[in-house]
């Protein structure tokens, strides 16, 4: 019987450049998701979470300088990419890869199925610099280009802040991004994926959640299991919550839509009627 | 309905309604907690923490000269236990026959730094406890002879915002006795307390200091670390109750979040896991209103 083989680290290192500047590389380290703790203790959950595959990571040092360092994950796909950028879109915007962002010394981007994290122990203009150009040194050399989740394409796009999109697997990320409930009451743990969007309107900002789920009868269930928790009065409508603002869900074919903040019944039922049309029409498609 | 437990609002709201204390010195009392050991508590039976902070210049490592350092320790003690002696005070934490593991905390950028470590083993041998049965370490005081045969325990590291947990707690830092860490991760690591249960910890612990000399209160990617989000807040917590010390530095940390970014921004990951420790486990105090703070020394910027 055959062992499992490792993947290769060796085409994910070759993306990333053996100097910065006058900053020398140190030895590689790789990890996988077993191992990954011994490098970056919980945050490795993150990266867990969206099935990551392989990490290289390649220090810089100079003497008296900050160290520089890249870490290069192999997500296993465009989608993983995406989402794990997604998780972390504190910055402003550097144009590198698909999407990126920089701030306080920290860049990080996705391309294909790679997200990059190309980090600074200190910002300083000449760390700054050397960040972004590690960063669009390892963006040039990674070939090709990978497609976004299908799942954004049910957002509708009218409010939507389309810089704010996250993507994910787990409640836990769900609750990070905006808490529900302590306990999985939307099934994540069943689900294939989802995509949480704010929404900006005249009423203040509102979030749409959609989770698609491998057969109607589990979106079904997590729906109900939601309104059970959530919206006990609602009887399928919209529910004003306690700080005012309502909430509603519903359960599309293979997919379950929730609006939560809205500043009115109308405003809820409204973007979960866009949803539903995308969900069985055409759909505007997203860059 | 299903009955929501806790919220990340309404435990920030807890952490944030905690009166400020006082700073005169109480004294022991036997208050007990079965997996923490005895509890310093005030007459009126609070839990008793103290924060002591010097406005000394941090060095290259992090921390304050090492005299400074061992004067803030032997000051928080002798507060803690109400004992003007400090030797004498350290030799009702342990006793010459111990066998003592200090629990330390390496991580890259902010460690529990060597001056920590070295003022309370300096302590503890001067309580009587032979050099080769006091041992430092983290990662690997599983198999570490003098963790594996040890009687008593200290728990120091310092506070930091944590992307998993919430923040990095004196709570979290016995996750390292377990054999798989990563197992207590559900959650957001909600029943880390559990651990304090084992038979490796169960008990043994003497004194928790949490180091506050420049804590991290923000992070950003993977090793959720930036200069940018940490400040030189100079100051140790010390308590018998690491559930205590914890909801006081997470004040602390909360506090400061505050003052920068100028709104109640709720930490990344909802650290519920020490309330969940005094409500869940019954391991410490987590209340401030059953807290006494006694703050010693440099109080600008103190924050509580």
């Amino acid at each position: 019987m055959s062992r499992p083989q490792k993947p290769d680290p060796g085409p994910l290192a070759s993306f990333i450049p053996r100097t910065a500047g006058p900053w020398l590389s140190e030895a590689d380290q790789v990890f996988d998701a077993a191992s990954i703790f011994s490098y970056i203790d919980g945050a490795g959950e993150v990266y867990r979470s969206y099935n990551m595959k392989l990490l290289v990571a390649r220090r810089f040092h100079k003497d008296g300088k900050p160290d520089l360092v890249v870490d290069a994950f192999d997500m296993g796909s465009p989608a993983d990419a995406f989402g794990v950028f997604t998780h972390d879109l504190d910055g402003e915007d550097a144009g590198i890869g698909q999407g990126s962002n920089y701030k306080a010394g920290l860049l990080s981007f996705w391309k294909d199925r790679y997200f990059l994290s190309v980090y600074a122990e200190e910002e300083t203009p000449e760390t700054k610099a050397l960040v972004l150009g590690l960063g669009r040194a390892v963006a040039a050399a990674i070939p090709g280009e990978g497609k976004k989740p299908e799942l954004l394409d049910l957002l509708p796009p009218a409010g939507l802040e389309a810089g704010k999109v996250r993507y994910f697997r787990s409640f836990s990320i769900l609750n990070y991004h905006h808490f529900v409930a302590d306990a999985d009451i939307l099934r994540l743990d069943q689900a294939e994926d989802a995509v949480l969007a704010p929404y900006e309107g005249g009423g203040g900002q509102s979030d749409l959640l959609i989770v698609r789920y491998g057969q109607e009868a589990k979106a079904g269930l997590a729906a109900g299991s939601f309104r059970e928790a959530c919206l006990p009065n609602s009887k399928g409508k919209a529910q004003r919550m306690k700080n005012g603002r309502w909430t509603a869900c519903r359960a599309l074919a293979r997919y379950v839509a929730v609006v939560f903040d809205a500043a009115s019944a109308k405003e809820a039922e409204t973007r979960l009627d866009a949803v539903s049309r995308l969900a069985t029409g055409p759909r505007p498609g997203w860059k | 309905m299903k009955k929501r437990t806790i919220t990340r609002r309404d435990f920030l709201k807890a952490a944030a309604a905690a009166p400020l204390a006082g700073a005169a010195i109480p004294v022991l009392r036997g208050a007990a907690s079965a997996a923490a050991g005895p509890a310093a508590t005030s007459p009126d039976g609070k839990v008793r923490v103290v924060l002591v902070r010097d406005p000394s210049p941090l060095g290259p490592g992090g921390a304050p000269p090492a005299e400074v350092v061992q004067r803030m320790l032997d000051d928080g003690v002798r507060a803690l236990l109400g004992e003007a002696d400090v030797v004498k005070a350290w030799k009702t934490l342990v006793k010459p026959e111990d066998t003592v593991g200090i629990k330390t905390n390496r991580w890259r950028y902010i460690p529990t730094t060597a001056e920590v470590e070295q003022a309370l083993k300096r302590r503890v041998l001067d309580a009587g406890v032979a050099e080769d049965r006091v041992g430092i370490d983290d990662q690997g005081v599983l198999r570490n002879p003098v963790f594996r045969n040890a009687t008593a325990l200290v728990n120091a590291r310092p506070m930091r915002s944590h992307h998993w947990a919430g923040v990095g707690s004196l709570i979290k830092n016995y996750i390292m006795f377990t054999p798989q860490p990563s197992a207590w991760h559900d959650d957001t690591c909600a029943d880390l307390a559990k651990i304090w249960f084992l038979p490796a910890v169960k008990g043994k612990t003497r004194l928790n200091v949490l180091v506050m000399f420049t804590p991290l209160f923000h992070g950003v990617g993977p090793h959720h670390y930036a200069r940018e989000y940490t400040w030189e807040y100079k100051g140790l917590i010390l308590s018998r109750d690491p559930v205590a010390a914890d909801a006081t530095g997470l004040r602390v940390i909360q506090a400061k979040r505050r003052e920068f970014f100028g709104d109640d921004r709720p930490l990344q990951m909802t650290p519920h896991h020490i309330q969940l420790a005094d409500t869940r486990h019954h391991l410490g105090v987590s209340d401030p209103a059953r807290i006494e703070l006694v703050k010693l020394g440099w109080g600008e910027g103190a924050l509580i």
